[in-house]
């Protein structure tokens, strides 16, 4: 099969695949939601409804409209969203009317709704207050609005929360927005207020609107925070600042001057909100449970477990859920009571927060791992987490039902039921069970902090090559050095070779072969001292011999009994008959004695 | 006379006599070790295998056996302790590698996001399978044989060709063997390593109690050490995670 064929056929496949999975069939979990970007307005101002249908189909029909009487409705069109998890489609589809009021009043918009396979799913409900006045404004508004002067301001910052009182831990939301009545150019760029003392989430910024204050008509820029407080006590929101660049005012109109305000010159301005004091509350002692840990809002719990039958000392992972609206990250994990029937762990914490409506909210979830440590019917009692409730003002206590599993003991599982811990889900590049046996012998020992390093054998092994090559190189040295000096060759082998010639001397030590005898005496003492001198030992006489040694040495009875010893050895080479075994004794003493003493005077 | 010389071969013999001595009680110790481990009474079992390590002698079957009696008797941080001793003596053994990797998948903490070094990695593949003697020995043995062609060359004088090759790959062979030698006596011995072995072992940013917890260890968990003060040792986990934990929380290898 040719490649290309191939993946056109697996192309194919995930086509199908996804057409299966991404068919137009009607789901229940159609849902329809309307909201206004306001809730008050004045009369010369407008609001945008947006209506959101979402579901798991693809083609999402439009929303069936109420009939509007009370405003003049304009479209802003459509914006649609596709994504595909895991081959579940989930889309949604948002419809953007202006609304302008055509008369005051409290107006509820309560009947959108969508129809699709003769089923009709029906919008939430939402209020609109349209003022008389002409304007949704406080008076604190018109006079931030209002310069020293008295006349209006071309721009100004406004920061407000929607509570001075709040409890420790209760979101306030503090609201920045930004007027601004002139031409403006680029984004105007924030510098966000000091929250100290506050847990701080940024809820997000609204889409621009426009906004009559004391008959102006301002372009407000909106921006949303929730704000926790952590302390109790008087806490100050800092200031916000916020800088942009407008229009410059013309101060006198210049006929050539025609393209100035074309070409966009403008002035760098600056912005800054009034700081905000609010006074936090303490929450009420009274009622206060001893397992509270400052969770506040509203809140529910709940607890499941992946399975509800397993083998012993296999995990059962408990999802614990605790969602609702308030601080999410504050909320502490709920105690696990400590279980004879189950090893239990901490296995993960996920939280998600959600933002919905400006409010924080969300779901922290606890995965917690229990063990089975025996066969049976076993439970994990209800666990119960206590929060306050904000709408109520009271303490409160969540539980969850308790959790029945049965353990079973599993077949063939003898050799690892005795595991002090559960075998893991994974086992890493092994597919046994349990650890292998123990080693019947004890083996090689050796002493603990046995070094090898430091063994005799090692440094010997390691040290008699390194003498092995010294020697050789010195003697090498040694070689090449009296190669180069016959003198000092001739000197380093004197002793040598007079030792040797002694030696035959003794062996002739006999009045039979006292000729030789004394010839071998004379030839080691003269040939000694003329290798030790490096002269040649021919036409030396015994007194020239006595002159030379005498010059090298201070030892006079050394001299002459070397001479006495030479002469006596020319004397037997004439008259050998006479020599007895005596004279011949004692000249070979005399002869090794000389040498000995020969060998302590400094030739060279 | 007589008494004399037994008395004086009685004295030369006596090491060698003590020592077949012990060894024959440590090996008798031993058996009766097994045999409690055999019956299940692993507590007594490591008892007995903690007495014949204190009478002087060490092995790596000996550490193996104590890892798995450990381990039987629910003490996984001394599991992972002793096994990391066994290995240190024998790294080429296949039941050490699986115990110590059997019984390391228990730990409640797994420490995810590991950071290896690629170059460290590279090495400790190279010589982890070798004990350090072994290495040390075959270093020798380069080392040996650099020297007599050293003494050929230096001593005998002889320089030709093939001396003068022998000698240059006989070098490379040599700094090679040492370095790997080197790098493996260094990290088995000159690298302090750790294993936690009690369960309630936090680790903190600083060394004190009132410091902050960095996070929570768990027996088994094997860590390098940095620095120490007096009770605590600066530790770096295999995941590069670093803080402080008290010095009667871990086991130092």
């Amino acid at each position: 099969m040719s490649k290309s064929l191939t993946t056109t056929l697996i192309c194919a496949m995930v086509l199908i695949a996804l057409g299966g999975a991404t068919g137009v069939r009607a789901d229940d979990d159609t849902v329809v939601r309307v909201s206004l970007d306001r809730d008050t307005i004045g009369m010369d101002e407008q609001v945008v409804l947006e209506i959101e249908v979402s579901g798991s189909i693809q083609d999402l029909p439009p929303p069936q409209m109420p009939t509007l009487s009370m405003f003049e409705v304009y479209s802003q069109g459509r914006s649609s969203n596709i994504s595909i998890v895991n081959g579940q489609v989930s889309s949604s589809v948002t419809y953007r009317y202006l609304l302008l009021p055509t008369k005051p009043g409290t107006f509820s918009i309560d009947r959108v709704a969508v129809v699709y396979n003769n089923k009709r799913y029906k919008g939430n409900e939402v209020n609109l207050t349209v003022l008389k006045s002409g304007s949704s404004v406080s008076q604190q508004l018109e006079e931030r609005a209002t310069d020293e002067e008295g006349s209006t301001r071309d721009y100004f910052l406004e920061a407000d929360v929607d509570k001075r009182s709040p409890f420790v831990n209760e979101q306030v939301t503090l609201t920045l927005k930004f007027y601004i009545g002139v031409q403006h150019y680029g984004s105007p760029e924030l510098s966000e207020p000091t929250t100290t003392g506050f847990w701080t989430e940024i809820l997000g910024n609204k889409a621009a609107y426009y906004q009559v204050v004391n008959n102006r008509k301002y372009k407000v820029i909106e921006r949303k925070y929730a704000l926790f407080p952590t302390q109790t006590g008087e806490l100050t929101i800092g200031r916000a600042t916020i800088r942009t660049t407008v229009a410059a005012k013309s101060r006198r109109r210049d006929p050539f001057d025609m393209f100035g305000d074309f070409f966009g010159r403008g002035v760098e301005v600056t912005a800054r909100s009034q700081p905000i004091k609010l006074n936090v509350q303490p929450l009420p002692e009274e009622g206060r449970p001893a397992d509270f840990t400052g969770t506040i809002g509203a809140f529910s719990l709940s607890a499941q477990a992946d399975k509800r039958e397993v083998e012993v000392n296999q995990p059962v992972t408990v999802t614990v859920r605790i969602s609702g609206t308030g601080n999410i990250k504050s909320i502490a994990e709920p105690v696990i009571p400590q279980l004879d029937e189950f090893r239990a762990y901490k296995a993960s914490t996920n939280e998600s927060i959600s933002k919905l409506k400006d409010e924080i909210g969300g779901a922290k979830i606890y995965e917690e791992v229990f063990i089975p440590r025996r066969p049976g019917d076993l439970e994990i009692p209800a666990l119960k987490y206590s929060y306050f409730d904000l709408k109520s003002r009271q303490y409160k206590y969540l539980t969850t039902q308790p959790i029945r599993i049965k353990a079973i003991k599993p077949e063939g599982y003898a050799a690892s039921a005795d595991l002090p811990y559960a075998s893991p889900d994974l086992t890493i590049g092994s597919r046994s069970r349990d650890i292998r046996y123990i080693k019947e012998d004890i083996g090689a020992t050796s002493r603990p902090g046995y070094m090898l390093f430091v063994t005799p054998v090692y440094l010997v092994v390691n040290g008699v090559p390194v003498v092995l090559l010294a020697s050789l190189i010195l003697v090498r040295r040694r070689r090449e050095k009296l190669a180069g000096n016959v003198g000092l060759a001739r000197s380093q082998a004197a002793s040598k070779m007079a030792r040797k010639r002694l030696a035959k001397a003794r062996s002739l030590a006999h009045p039979e072969s006292a000729e030789e005898f004394f010839a071998e005496i004379r030839l080691a003492l003269i040939a000694y001292i003329a290798d030790k001198l490096n002269i040649s030992p021919h036409g030396l006489t015994v007194d020239g011999i006595g002159r030379l040694v005498g010059e090298k040495t201070d030892d006079g009875a050394l001299v002459e009994k070397l001479v006495g010893v030479l002469q006596k050895c020319d004397y037997a080479r004439f008259a050998p008959a006479s020599l007895t075994q005596q004279d011949v004794a004692e000249s070979l003493a005399a002869a090794e004695d000389i040498m000995i003493k020969l060998e302590a005077v400094a030739f060279a | 006379m007589r008494r004399i010389i037994l008395l004086t071969v009685t004295l030369c013999f006596l090491p060698a006599i003590l020592f077949v001595g012990g060894a024959a009680a440590q090996t008798d110790e031993f058996a009766m070790a097994n045999e409690f481990y055999e019956n299940k009474d692993y507590s007594s079992a490591v008892r007995l295998y903690l007495s014949v390590l204190n009478h002087g002698a060490e092995s790596a079957n000996l550490y193996f056996n104590l890892g798995n009696a450990y381990f039987k008797d629910g003490d996984l941080g001394h599991a992972v302790f002793y096994y990391l001793k066994a290995r240190r003596l024998a790294p080429d053994d296949q039941d050490i590698i699986h115990n110590l990797e059997f019984v390391r998948q228990f730990s409640r903490v797994q420490m995810e996001g590991v950071e290896l070094n690629p170059l460290r990695t590279f090495f400790i593949g190279l010589v982890e399978g070798y004990r350090l003697g072994t290495l040390a020995w075959l270093s020798s043995i380069f080392f040996i044989l650099f020297v007599l062609i050293l003494c050929v060359r230096y001593g005998l004088g002889v320089s030709n060709f093939p001396v003068r090759i022998g000698a240059v790959v006989l070098l490379v062979l040599l700094l090679a063997s040492s370095g790997l030698t080197s790098f493996k006596y260094r990290d088995d011995y000159l690298t302090r390593r750790a294993v936690i072995i009690t369960e309630d072992a936090n680790v903190h940013t600083g060394p004190s109690d009132q410091s902050d917890v960095e996070l929570e260890g768990a027996p088994g968990l094997i860590v390098e050490i940095i620095s120490e003060t007096v009770d605590y040792y600066d530790v770096l986990f295999e995941n590069k995670r670093r803080g402080w934990i008290k010095k009667d929380q871990v086991a130092v290898l």
